[in-house]
């Protein structure tokens, strides 16, 4: 049986299939302004019934709640186009929605704050607040260089992206008077347990969230929303389950969006190629309130000089207040953004000197592992470096004059670690991770480790979707760190149940572990480092009309072992043509004015097939330390895709590119 | 005029579910067209759906009266006669693509309703409901402004002819009134000698045009064009006729320089604006590529049918 099979046959259930006796169904009424102030509110449930702000939970997520948190209603104002300003309840998802005319809001618009550089300058977007800096500070150290005969500097943009999972955000809460339960599509049902005690001020034994089969995260749902919020507080309130599904244009104006981030980036550089050091600005678009914005430009900086040996480096990293949606993860969650500034900046360096980009990207590499002035340590790149361009056949397949090259270091989140869970029981095997697997088949990786650990057939293993009553303690499914940190978990589980075989019966057979019963719950603590290579080379074509058509995109990972080819293969794939998307086509906007051009997933400009290239997908696997051997792979091909594609459309117009999504009309023939 | 009955929020609507609305099932044009007179402004015909149920799913639309026309079966047909090509208004767009009668004879056609969005909704959008809607960023207005087609329409007073030309009055509203039924398109049968092109330009498969262009074109023995009409798509409030293109181009053989100054010539008569599809200089720029490109496929086809 193929990954996925019950959900191509239609057999899966999602938390919209989850339907409880005498459940509401929620609809919410959203600020049609990006900023305005609520003059009069009259009707549903709103910011007079419940004032909470919102934890910062999930991926960079500091778990705790400031004066920039977002709150669970907008209150007195909003902040943006979509905040949620009241909520209604219906006996069935018409009646909900027939209700959202029952409120009655008068708005004041407002001048809104849309862009970084507005920010700046701008009053606070939030009353009692000094500016639109949500953080200001300086990654690496000061230097001073007045020797590189080469100083370049440039500016880029990546604009800010949906993530558009196929299945949108939703929830099921029901309260018995004691206990609160959510079930939730879901990357970490953990997470949102923690947000929802932590803004809730509840206690952690009277809150259980359980995943429903999830159709794709890719970083929004590993964390607390808005809208979880309110159908919690609304079971409780109304002692009735309560339901929530987003639509697609809530999903679009009203979720957290990726990237969105710019950069202005210097670097100084000798006639040879040799990057001496990298300074510059990065900016964040944290949009109207704190959360992921808070950690993303620290860790875009961090990661600034890329896979090379840079001596010096000082980055100042910077996130604004704008009347946007609050910015969140989306698949690479910084890594992408800090690969495309300084694989731009290596181009250029290449352009400058005359030389081939692969050249210039060799005489910036170290035989021996590295750690950067910015903190970032890495392994020794030349000798995958030069692997890939092998793989490639760089230079006779692909030429720098129409292919674009990217190389980066892919860096997972793997602090703290990761919980699992393994029980035995009347000869079948269940596990459960700290993380939730939103489609990534987890359950291949389960099932190999299980099977190498344990020596159990894989049919008899099934892996159970999220559950905070099942595992004691977890993290999530995100920043490429599944198979190294729920893996090692796996493994430490499966290592205590052979001792406890072993004392039960003498010896240990997988025979003597199925006849048996055996349950462990075990948190793997995790830390350090476990940086990986990868390298791209994408080709594209460019109609006069400045039309992309990507015509080859090969990729170089070093993935570590692969535990399930097809799972591999798979997210390589996957991630690719959200790589191209980022570049050609996908995008969140709005006017100047606040309103927002991309309410339709058209709009929103996800690839169609037709836009997907011929995939040539190849894995170095380079064994980690770790006892299976496994590296980082979810992320790869969203940070290696865009900066390598950019490069060659670059080549094919012989225009400069620097942001993304690269419209057309910027590469139009001039006629 | 067609009362408009758009209520437009000014929130982007994020609803997915209608609100309450009566539906009927009529069998019959002359029972549809009773129950436009009878319900008016509040009712509208419902063909393919293409349109109407996502604004109603989104509540842009709020209708009280639906009346469903697609079990009409005197309403969906192909017929070509010695004088002209008839569809009825309830063919759906992929019928008139795969229509052999449309695939010989009239290429422009084929290539615009084989253009238009995706295979779900080619199998279910209608023909009538594709023009009637008066939506600019639609394909075949433009396609029957080029080809001088006639709309015939249905009241409870009786039918009438309506031209192409002056059937699209603003964005969304047409000449017909809210008791009218179009039944049925008339083409002028294709001649010897005439060629046409359909050229849509789009950012993905299934997206509405960043602009398109729809090219009709009769030459003479000599290769001397004789008639010839040109109609844009998504550069204003309607589809555009061009007034300019038989002035410039009537008399004269085709050649890629008259083809440019053509082009950009009835570039000129466009009204876009600037959006996420483009800015305005950017869709005028389209529009002289692709005007171009479409005068020369309609040029050639003409020279080559016989």
């Amino acid at each position: 049986m193929i990954t996925g099979q019950k959900f191509v046959e239609g057999k899966g259930t999602y938390v919209d299939d989850i339907n409880l006796p005498g459940m509401l169904y929620m609809a919410i009424v959203r600020s049609p302004y990006s900023r305005a102030k609520i003059a009069s509110l009259k009707g549903g449930l709103n910011s007079s019934d419940y004032e909470g702000r919102m934890a910062s939970v999930g991926e960079g997520g500091s778990g705790e709640i400031n004066i920039y948190s977002e709150p669970v209603f907008a209150q007195g104002y909003t902040s943006y186009l979509g905040q949620p300003v009241a909520a209604v309840f219906g006996e069935d998802r018409y009646k909900a929605e027939d209700l959202l005319n029952s409120v009655d809001v008068e708005y004041e618009p407002l001048k809104p704050v849309m862009e970084i550089d507005a920010a700046l300058k701008a009053d606070p977007i939030h009353p009692g607040t000094k500016n639109n800096i949500l953080i200001d500070k300086w990654v690496g150290k000061e230097f001073k260089d007045t020797s590189s005969p080469i100083v370049l500097e440039d500016s880029f943009y990546n604009r800010r992206v949906a993530t558009n999972p196929m299945e949108p955000r939703g929830v099921v809460a029901t309260y018995d008077g004691n206990r609160l339960t959510m079930w939730a599509s879901s990357q970490s049902s953990q997470s949102i347990k923690e947000g929802l005690v932590e803004a809730m001020n509840l206690s952690p034994d009277s809150v259980r969230v359980i995943q429903a089969d999830t159709g794709g995260g890719f970083g929004l749902k590993g964390g607390l929303h808005p809208e979880y919020v309110i159908a919690a507080h609304a079971a409780m309130k109304y002692k009735r389950p309560v339901k929530w599904i987003e639509t697609r244009s809530e999903h679009l104006s009203s979720s957290n969006p990726g990237r969105g981030a710019r950069a202005d980036i210097k670097i100084f550089a000798g006639k040879n190629g040799i990057i001496n050091g990298v300074t510059g600005e990065v900016y964040v678009d944290a949009g109207a309130y704190g959360g992921f914005g808070e950690f993303a430009p620290r860790f875009i900086a961090y990661q600034l000089t890329g896979p090379y040996a840079i001596p010096n480096g000082y980055v100042r990293a910077i996130a604004t207040l704008t009347n946007k949606v609050p910015q969140g993860p989306y698949r690479g969650a910084g890594r992408p953004e800090a690969s495309y500034f300084i694989e731009r900046m290596v181009d250029l360096l290449a352009d400058e000197l005359k030389m081939d980009p692969a050249d210039v990207r060799i005489a910036n590499m170290s035989s021996e592992p590295f750690k950067s002035p910015l903190g970032l340590e890495i392994g020794a790149a030349k000798p995958f470096f030069q692997d890939a361009l092998k793989e490639f056949e760089y230079g006779k397949r692909f030429t720098s004059d129409t292919a674009g090259l990217g190389f980066f270091v892919l860096v997972p989140g793997i602090g703290p670690g990761e919980g699992a869970r393994i029980k035995i029981e009347k000869g079948r095997v269940k596990v459960w991770l700290g993380g939730d697997t939103a489609g990534q088949g987890h359950q291949e990786f389960v099932r190999t480790l299980i099977r190498e650990e344990l020596g159990i057939a894989s049919d008899l293993v099934e892996l159970q979707l999220g559950d905070t009553d099942a595992v004691k303690r977890g993290v999530g499914a995100w920043g490429s760190r599944s198979a190294i940190t729920a893996g090692a978990a796996v493994i430490a589980a499966s290592g205590k149940i052979k001792d406890m075989v072993i004392k039960d019966f003498g010896d240990y057979s997988p025979e003597n572990a199925l006849s048996g019963s055996y349950d462990i719950d075990h948190f793997e603590e995790m830390k350090g480092t476990l940086n990986s290579f990868g390298a791209n080379i994408a080709v594209a074509d460019v109609s006069p009309l400045g039309a992309i058509r990507v015509k080859d995109c090969w990729s170089y990972y070093d993935v570590g072992r692969v535990l399930s080819k097809e799972s591999v293969w798979g997210q390589i794939m996957g991630g690719i043509v959200q790589g191209i998307g980022q570049v050609v086509s996908e995008e969140i906007a709005y006017s100047d004015e606040g309103e927002l051009l991309t309410g339709s997933i058209a709009d929103s400009g996800v690839l169609s097939a037709d836009q997907v290239p011929n995939f040539v997908v190849k894995v170095a696997e380079n064994r980690s330390d770790l006892p299976h051997g496994v590296k980082g792979l979810g992320e790869a091909p969203t940070i290696g895709v865009p900066s390598a594609l950019v490069r060659s459309i670059e080549k094919v117009t012989g225009k400069r590119i620097r942001d993304t999504p690269v419209r057309p009309e910027d590469i139009a023939e001039d006629f | 005029m067609n009362g408009i009955i758009y209520v437009i929020f000014i929130v982007s609507a994020m609803t997915i579910t209608p609100s309450v609305f009566e539906y009927y099932t009529p069998s019959t044009m002359v029972e549809a067209v009773n129950l436009l007179e009878k319900y008016g402004d509040e009712a509208k015909l419902l063909a393919g759906g293409q349109s109407l149920i996502p604004l109603m799913k989104m509540r842009f639309a709020s209708i009280s009266h639906v009346i469903d026309i697609s079990r009409i079966e005197e309403m969906d047909y192909i017929k070509e006669d010695s004088n002209r090509l008839s569809i009825g208004a309830l063919t759906t767009v992929d019928e008139l693509g795969s229509s052999v009668t449309i695939k010989n004879r009239y290429m422009i056609i084929k290539e615009a309703a084989d253009q238009i969005a995706d295979p779900l909704v080619r199998n279910m959008g209608t023909v009538g409901g594709n023009i009637s809607h008066g939506d600019p960023a639609n394909d075949l207005p433009a396609v029957m402004l080029s080809l001088d087609a006639t709309f015939m329409v249905q009241g409870k007073n009786g039918g009438k002819e309506i031209k192409a030309e002056d059937f699209f009055v603003d964005s969304l509203i047409t000449a017909l009134e809210p008791n009218e039924i179009l039944y049925e398109i008339r083409v002028p049968k294709m001649v010897k000698r005439q060629g046409g092109a359909y050229i849509k330009h789009k950012k993905s498969a299934g997206d509405f045009s960043v602009a398109a262009v729809a090219s009709n074109i009769i030459v003479d023995g000599d290769g001397k064009i004789i008639k010839v009409g040109v109609a844009l798509t998504s550069v204003g409030p309607t589809p555009i006729k061009s007034t300019r293109a038989e002035g410039i181009l009537a008399g004269k053989k085709l050649t890629e320089e008259l083809a440019a100054e053509a082009a950009r010539s009835i570039t000129e008569e466009s009204d876009p604006v600037s959006d996420f599809y483009g800015s305005i200089d950017y869709k005028k720029k389209v529009l002289r590529f692709i005007i171009k490109e479409s005068l020369v496929a309609a040029y050639k086809r003409a020279k080559e049918a016989q």
